[in-house]
């Protein structure tokens, strides 16, 4: 197919002006503040509303198993058991958490879990900004109860061969989780 | 101590090889220079982990080379094969004998009264070993890269050469030495021979395969081009060649065009003799001025290979043989015309004329981009 270029005039085509403004583009580029976040000296912050690593409050939660119920591909493992509490001259009947697992290496992050929640303030929520959630081994990304309480200072790497890149990365203090 | 013996062997010797090692120190530099401000032309930073600023990427770079296995494909011509990356270095290598980096006699290895001829062969020369490394990897990409090469080389030493022959009428002499020795008292070449410095800034890139024009190692059509299947030391070689010979043709421009080692036109400023008057601090003093010009051209070849995208093959041969060679015949028509007149100053104009034409045009302030006429008429 012929394809019709649109004309340059002779005194473009001649002479090289465009060529010039060309260079000239990518000089003012040259001296342009670079957009580039050097990674692990710097870290980027998300936003408000970015869903990072699962956070969950024992104290706040109800075991209403809602958030299990909501999820849509059924990672949440809950298991509750009753227990009769003397209040007073009343006898009342609480659940208790037993297990309260997610598997958050199938987790797609839709904070359907988060939205569910029937407490305020929620009791799991996914707004923690984080994103250092690579792990070596994809069994370190179920999470029980306590680990996902207590995240923070989650012992990382355990049970791997003690090559010299790993322990570099131990070095480092922080891997997965909270930013810094 | 002053014996035929020391002065036609041993002292020139010290001097390429000094000045050898400091271009091989530039040449692995430049490496890391190029990659480093490329990043920097395209809005990131390029590589800034080894080291401080990612200096020492100049030693890593060599040490992984070293490093790399040396991979020989089963069916290559196996003589033509390692002859590839060695024939180009050799040119390359040559050529610091004859480039002046300072006055004369100290700071030049040898002063050959037909310098420009002598590095002319040799450079068109460095093109024999990528046609024989393309021809012998024996693979289809690699021989075409090696074929284009070639051809670019043949279309592009013609303006090359013919860019010079102004500079020659000019100054008239064919020694580098003297060509320096003549700007300095005169206006520095570019200002005459404005159009011969353009063409030789273009011929340049295309000659040293960069990348408006960089057909034969186009990496979207032929993988890496003529050195597809060279892996370690050897691709190594060939890089080493381009940036050696990218200096050579700094060098040459330097010299040519823009006063070598001196910084000075009309006889004022400092030209050769006062440098001399300093004694061997001017002499440092006029090699760091010339590589300090030649370190600016390298620049450029950068900016332009952040700048321009690639020519079509016909394209490049349209501009070599269509535009480049009538401009350096109409060149050395005028400045024959200026010579014959006897009024070589005139054309100083010229270039003056002309750059601050591009100054103007650059610098003036730009007009509101009106809308698209087509899209006018349709809202009506």
């Amino acid at each position: 197919m012929q394809v019709e270029y649109a004309k340059a005039k002779w005194s473009e085509k001649f002479l090289v002006l465009d060529l010039l403004e060309g260079l000239k583009t990518t000089l003012r580029e040259l001296f342009k503040p670079k957009v580039t976040i050097r990674y692990p000296e710097e870290r980027m912050e998300p936003a408000d509303r970015f869903r990072g690593m699962f956070k969950f409050s024992y104290d706040r939660c109800i075991a209403c198993k809602l958030c299990a119920v909501a999820c849509p591909i059924d990672i949440i493992y809950i298991d509750v058991h009753d227990e009769i509490i003397q209040e007073g001259e009343k006898k009342k009947k609480v659940k208790v958490l037993d297990r309260y697992d997610i598997d958050v290496k199938r987790c797609m992050f839709c904070s359907l879990c988060e939205e569910a929640c029937p407490t305020k303030p929620k009791s799991i929520w996914l707004t923690t900004k984080t994103y250092e959630l690579a792990t070596y081994d994809r069994n370190d990304l179920y999470f029980n109860m306590q680990e996902l309480e207590y995240w923070d200072d989650r012992p990382k790497f355990t049970g791997l061969p003690e090559d010299d890149d790993v322990k570099r990365i131990k070095g480092q203090k922080q891997i997965a989780g909270g930013t810094e | 101590m002053n014996t035929p013996l020391m002065h036609y062997l041993v002292w020139p010797l010290v001097k390429f090889l000094i000045a050898f090692i400091i271009v091989q120190v530039l040449v692995a530099a430049m490496n890391w220079i190029e990659r480093r401000l490329l990043g920097l032309f395209q809005a990131r930073l390029g590589p800034n982990r080894v080291g401080y600023k990612g200096l020492l990427q100049i030693i890593a770079d060599p040490v992984k080379f070293l490093l790399k296995e040396d991979i020989v494909p089963a069916s290559a011509e196996k003589v033509a094969y390692f002859l590839g990356p060695i024939l180009p270095l050799i040119p390359a290598f040559i050529v610091f004998c004859l480039i002046p980096f300072g006055p004369p006699p100290t700071f030049t290895v040898t002063r050959v009264n037909v310098g420009l001829l002598l590095i002319l062969a040799l450079t068109s020369t460095g093109v024999y070993g990528i046609i024989l490394g393309g021809w012998a990897s024996n693979n289809k990409y690699s021989l075409m890269g090696g074929l284009r090469s070639a051809a670019q080389m043949v279309s592009y030493e013609v303006p090359f050469g013919l860019s010079i022959v102004g500079v020659l009428m000019i100054c008239g002499s064919l020694d580098l030495v003297t060509i320096v020795r003549y700007q300095e008292t005169n206006a520095w070449n570019f200002l005459p021979q404005i159009v011969a410095c353009f063409i030789f800034l273009v011929a340049m890139n295309a000659e040293n395969n960069r990348t408006p024009f960089d057909l034969p190692e186009a990496e979207s059509e032929l993988v890496a081009g003529y050195h597809t299947e060279y892996s370690a030391m050897k691709f190594a070689f060939f890089m080493l060649a381009e940036f050696s010979m990218m200096i050579v043709n700094s060098c040459l421009m330097v010299t040519l065009f823009f006063g070598g080692w001196t910084l000075g036109m009309f006889g004022i400023g400092l030209t050769t003799d006062v440098l001399r008057h300093m004694g061997m601090f001017g002499g440092i003093l006029g090699t760091l001025i010339f590589v300090t010009k030649v370190m600016l051209f390298m620049l450029i070849y950068v900016w332009f290979r952040a700048t321009f995208p690639r020519f079509r093959f016909d394209q490049l041969m349209d501009l070599g043989w269509k535009w480049m060679i009538p401009l350096a015949l109409g060149n050395i028509f005028v400045t024959a015309i200026f010579i014959l007149a006897g009024q070589e100053r005139l054309m100083y104009w010229i270039g003056i004329v002309s750059i601050g034409l591009a100054a103007m045009y650059l610098f003036k302030p730009k007009p509101k981009r009106a809308a698209a006429p087509g899209k006018v008429a349709h809202a009506s």
